[in-house]
């Protein structure tokens, strides 16, 4: 087994925020789970306030003062507000004080600025709303070292701010806040000092002053990143392909209009909860829209579910690679043919395997799937030998629109170098690309068009020259500029 | 190499291993125990629940469960029974008994995949459901109305020492392991247990593949219902009573996983033959029914526990090297 | 709507299944005659009585996102233990007799516990398991004997028609008096105890409790441990009522007691539910069905039948009353999150 994590040095002082940084894998969640107790060191110690600790479980780390927060809130959807506050209290005692629970976690919560209805059951809060809960149950803790495990990922500019101003609070009641993002705009705003972790280990910790932007991204990636991503060199675009008026689908998004051409990439830019992919959705049928034209081929066609999508040869690659995109337990030929295998059957729906192997052969030549061999568990792949296998999946239905959702999440630099210059070629033999992804370097890089949206509304489309990351952000954030 | 020590360390051959043990003690243990005679006797006596266990191991591995099944074998018989008495004709009785079957699968197949309830609370309803109506139609009477060729087909051998049941058996078993190793429609049902979201993210129509199971399920319940009204030649409101226990210990011994996307029909023939050994070496033994049942309680917990104990001794192995 | 808003989930389904029980005793006094007398009470009470505690030991464990489906056997042995062994020791003390009940109830229970909290088996799986183990063990245990009313000492075969307070023809009897204490008891502890509320907090998310730190493993066990212990007293109650025990006594209770508490509004995937609730469910079946075998005159096999389509239909209700109810806080929340 490789080591997470070696010979790891960090030192946390209370009213500080400290920034730890690093890419995927560099070891900074083992980190983390390292010292909210859940696992514990091979070797090495851990000071608290001075004196040796051993955190045998996450209960200790809680009566130490340690807790954490993560991207994805644990609160328990049935209870209400109130109580998930309160319930791993352990000195509640035997018996619930309805009332007084009630008082305290209303004053907890607007001593932080938060409106919430203590009474109002968890499964109906936001995200936000969710994570301000878990900061409020460990200020009720009397937490001495917060830990904020990406918090951000998954909000919206607005209610990042609430949490930035959350955190600056804590820090001058002397809590040490340990901040973990990806964002490095956010690093350089709130971080005091920001520690650089690579492979599992500890690379530099400095003052957030004596670190560049560009210094910070090297240590991280280990090498000169003067050119992260090629541009894509202007073509004249093919004929109209799909195009679509005004699609609107209830608590989710309205008044969606763009045309896609061959040999186009058209992005889709936006922060999170801004319903992009509830928009690839619709147009793969899994959601359907509930009004609105769609036109393929200047056909007007109603897509009601993923096979009809596939049929009108649209196809629609997940964000969810583990959840959603492949069958991790088969083979990687299998999961290449899965929703083309009505091509691969014989006489009496048997399937042909030798058929299969072929294709599975050829993509994987394609694509350069690096494996000992195809009948491998897609499971046991790499992240970015995963993507491509996922991505053979869609080709293999040869689609006319391909739309690709956060196509390059999770997987490494060299990987994601690859993907682009897939997504590139495929435009350039005539296929129209619809491109969901959050990363605006990459955006820009690849894309013909940009259409920007923000809360399940399309704020413009800006074409080639027009778009870079202010005029995007600009339409991002938009109707918050405004007000403001 | 790896693949000869894949397949020997594979839970099939423990499957193998078990079933040679059981035959050798029970050969010894019984001299009539490997005659042919006893072999299709003791087939013949649980077929309707080794028919079952076929479509059941679909279901499984399709990640839902049916409870329902003996309850319908029994609804089965007893419409048969019921339709008889009340003077409808032979063939038009069966055919509706097995469409009453193919209705009661498809109404919890409704249930599960439109209204997305779980298959365990809805086919337990329907344990109950179809149950009280068999009791609706016979009462606690016991009907005895069938042609004396039905209750031969039952009971008598057709082919060589093989009665109807036994060959329709055979049959089906062909039949399901071509389906599910061989065809498309096996494979969509592996996808959808290992990852029903993940499958209709690939274009696959879920819904109709649960609703094919489910009514596949009824169907063959029924037609079980009727082989075994047949080999008893009458109907009573409590036939298969509990039938469910066993067929569900069959398909999970066999190394099915409770929670879908494995499992093959190989694993479930070897330890179909082992339950039925074992009952069978039990009875020989003058073991009563009930601590059989036991016994077949104990197997159920045991095979449940396989995957964890595949686990452990994965992670066992894992942390040596 | 301002009415609903001050509700929780669960008082709103306690509400609507007082609403339903009344509607079924209003609907019925109309059609059948002499439909609301002390009989009905009486017999309704009687049956109710056995059925609520069994069924708000199954809501302990549904809560957890499990079920124990082994619960008609656990009542059927300890019955038949209890019975056989007062017929043998006439003179024991009745609190002993309760008690080892009980005691029993308990261990079996704690085997379900044992086997799907830290062996990590499925409930359903070792409940359908120990559901003929325990089935079978009685039978073994009883040699297909029966115990017989005339080996009973007296003070039991009274206790069924001992009644605390009388008001004209209708009873409070004494069983009924201890379900509702049962009930009180557990409500109670499910609303007002930390044991309880982590109770709930396991099964509205597991991973999150285990973060939180809580001991699953054992909090699940006790709570299959506390419903062995119900279905134990259930077992001595169902004693006391029919006296003749035989193997086959208190098959089909666990299907019984799952239709009650889902009925009841326990989420049948954990989380949420009241014991309050899983005895209004026990009421309702019961009502239902002695009202509907009266007024339709069929035939009381009808009743499985009707049972299984009550649970489906309760079961799909819920989740679309749910699915509402969570859209609604989902919108009120939308709304009163600040905009500054």
């Amino acid at each position: 087994m490789t080591q997470a994590l070696k010979e790891m040095s960090l030192e946390l002082f209370s009213g500080e925020i400290h920034a730890l940084v690093g890419e995927n894998g560099a070891g900074k969640s083992t980190l983390i789970k390292i010292l909210t107790g859940i696992h514990k060191p091979d070797d090495g110690e851990m000071m608290f306030s001075g004196n040796g600790v051993q955190m045998n479980s996450s209960q200790e780390a809680q009566a130490l003062g340690i807790a954490a927060i993560y991207q994805e809130p644990m609160v328990f959807p049935d209870l209400d507000v109130a109580e998930n506050i309160f319930i791993s209290h352990r000195k509640r005692g035997i018996w619930v004080q309805w009332e007084k629970m009630y008082d305290d976690a209303h004053k907890i919560l607007s001593d932080l600025g938060m409106i919430l209805d203590v009474r109002a059951p968890a499964s109906g809060l936001t995200l936000a709303s969710q994570q301000a809960v878990e900061i409020a149950k460990a200020i009720s803790l009397n937490v001495k070292v917060l830990i904020m495990d990406e918090p951000t990922a998954s909000l919206s500019n607005h209610e990042v701010e609430q949490l930035f101003k959350v955190a600056r609070k804590l820090k001058q009641e002397n809590v040490a806040v340990l901040f973990i993002s990806h964002r490095l705009d956010e690093v350089f705003e709130i971080a005091d000092r920001i520690t650089v972790l690579r492979d599992g280990e500890h690379i530099s910790t400095r003052s957030v002053e004596e670190f560049s932007r560009e210094q910070l991204i090297r240590e991280m990636v280990g090498r000169e990143v003067d050119q992260f991503y090629a541009t894509r060199q202007k073509k004249k675009l093919g004929k109209r392909v799909l195009s679509v008026k005004k699609l609107s689908k209830e608590a989710a998004f309205t008044g969606i209009e763009f045309d896609l051409h061959q040999g186009e990439v058209l992005s889709f830019a936006g922060l999170v909860g801004s319903r992009r992919t509830d928009v690839g959705l619709a147009l793969f049928g899994i959601q359907p829209n509930d009004s609105g034209v769609i036109e393929l081929d200047g056909q007007k066609v109603s897509i009601r579910s993923p096979k009809a999508a596939q049929n009108l040869g649209i196809a629609y690659m997940t964000e969810d690679r583990r959840k959603l995109g492949l069958a991790m337990p088969l083979s990687i030929t299998s999961n290449i043919t899965l929703p083309s295998l009505k091509r691969y059957l014989g006489r009496l729906g048997l399937v042909r395997t030798e058929s299969e192997k072929s294709t599975a052969e050829e993509f994987k030549n394609r694509l350069q799937i690096k494996t000992p061999n195809l009948a491998h568990e897609v499971g046991k792949l790499s992240g970015g030998n995963q993507q491509k296998v996922m991505f053979s999946k869609w080709l293999n239905t040869q689609p006319k629109v391909f739309i690709l959702d956060e196509p390059t999440r999770g997987i490494d630099v060299g990987a994601k170098a690859e993907v682009h210059n897939m997504i590139r070629e495929l435009a350039d033999q005539g296929m129209a690309i619809l491109c969901i992804s959050s990363d605006l370097p990459e955006v820009l890089a690849m894309s013909d068009r940009v259409l920007v949206m923000r809360e399940g509304r399309q704020m413009g489309i800006l074409d080639g020259p027009q778009a870079t990351q202010e005029s995007i952000m600009s339409l991002a954030m938009g109707e918050l500029q405004e007000s403001a | 190499m790896t693949n000869v020590w894949k397949y020997i360390r594979s839970w099939e051959s423990f499957l193998c291993l078990v079933l040679i043990l059981t035959i050798s003690v029970n050969a010894v243990n019984s001299d009539a125990f490997l005659s042919i005679d006893n072999q299709v006797n003791l087939f013949t006596l649980s077929i309707e629940k080794v028919i079952i266990a076929l479509i059941m191991a679909f279901i499984i591995i399709n990640a839902e469960i049916d409870l329902s099944v003996a309850s319908m074998m029994g609804l089965a018989a007893c419409a048969l029974g019921w339709l008889v008495d009340s003077g409808a004709s032979m063939p038009t009785a069966l055919a509706m008994c097995l469409l009453i079957g193919m209705l009661g699968g498809l109404f919890n197949g409704f249930w599960v995949t439109f209204m997305n309830l779980p298959s365990l609370v809805v086919t337990l309803a329907m344990l109950i459901g179809f149950r009280g109506l068999a009791r609706v139609l016979v009462e606690d009477r016991s009907i005895r109305v069938f042609p004396s060729w039905f209750e031969e087909l039952g009971q008598q051998p057709i082919l060589g020492p093989l009665p109807l049941a036994v060959i329709i058996f055979f049959l089906l078993l062909i039949l399901a392991v071509v389906v599910l190793r061989f065809t498309g429609f096996g494979r969509y049902v592996y996808v959808i247990g290992i990852n029903k979201d993940m499958a209709r993210y690939s274009g696959i129509n879920v819904t109709a593949v649960k609703l094919i199971l489910f009514a596949l399920s009824g169907l063959i319940s029924a037609l079980a219902g009727i082989l075994f009204a047949a080999r008893l030649g009458s109907v009573r409101g409590d036939m298969g009573l509990g039938f469910e226990l066993d067929i569900i210990t069959m398909v999970l011994l066999g190394g099915v996983s409770i929670f879908g996307g494995s499992g093959s029909i190989y694993g479930v023939i070897l330890s179909i033959l082992i339950v039925l050994y074992l009952r069978n070496g039990m009875s020989l033994s003058n073991i009563t029914g009930h601590l059989q049942t036991g016994v077949i309680g104990m197997l159920l917990i045991f095979s449940a526990m396989v995957p964890n104990l595949k686990n452990y001794w994965e992670s066992l192995r894992a942390s040596r090297s | 709507m301002n009415v609903i808003q001050g509700l929780r989930p669960e008082k709103l389904r306690e509400l609507v299944l007082l609403i339903l029980i009344a509607l079924v005793l209003i609907v019925f006094s109309s059609v059948i005659e002499n439909y609301l007398n002390a009989r009905l009470f009486n017999r309704v009470s009687a049956s109710v009585a056995l059925m609520a505690v069994l069924a708000i030991g199954q809501t302990m464990v549904v809560l957890t996102r499990n079920i124990d489906l082994s619960v008609g056997s656990i009542v059927g042995f300890t019955a038949y233990f209890v019975g056989h062994q007062l017929s043998q020791y006439g003179d024991m003390h009745p609190m002993l007799a309760i008690f080892l009940a009980v005691g029993v109830g308990t261990l079996m229970g704690g085997i379900n516990g044992i086997l799907v909290a830290y062996c990590r088996i499925p409930s359903i799986i070792v409940t359908l398991g120990t559901m003929a183990l325990y089935r079978t063990l009685l039978v073994e245990y009883s040699d297909a004997k029966t115990v017989l009313t005339v080996n009973l000492p007296r003070w039991l075969l009274d206790l069924p028609s001992l009644n605390l307070i009388s008001f004209d023809r209708l009873h409070l009897r004494v069983l009924v008096v201890g379900m509702i204490v049962v009930v009180i008891l557990f409500q109670i502890v499910l609303k007002y105890t930390s044991f309880g509320r982590k109770l709930y907090a396991i099964g509205s998310n597991p991973e999150a409790a285990k973060m939180a730190g809580f001991a699953n493993q054992r909090m699940v066990l006790t709570a299959f441990l506390l419903c062995g212990a119900l279905a134990g007293l259930t077992g001595f109650m169902f004693l006391a009522r029919f006296g003749n025990i035989t193997v086959v006594a208190g098959i089909g209770f666990e299907l019984k007691s799952v239709a009650a508490v889902v009925v009841g509004g326990v989420n049948i995937f954990g989380g949420s539910g009241s014991a309050f609730g899983a005895f209004l469910g026990a009421v309702l079946i019961d009502l239902l069905e002695n009202s509907l075998i009266r007024w339709l005159q069929i035939s009381e096999f009808w009743r499985d039948a009707l049972l299984g389509l009550l649970i489906l239909i309760s079961v799909a209700t819920d989740s679309v009353i749910m699915k509402r109810f969570q859209l609604y806080w989902a919108r009120k929340q939308a709304r009163s999150s600040p905009e500054t």
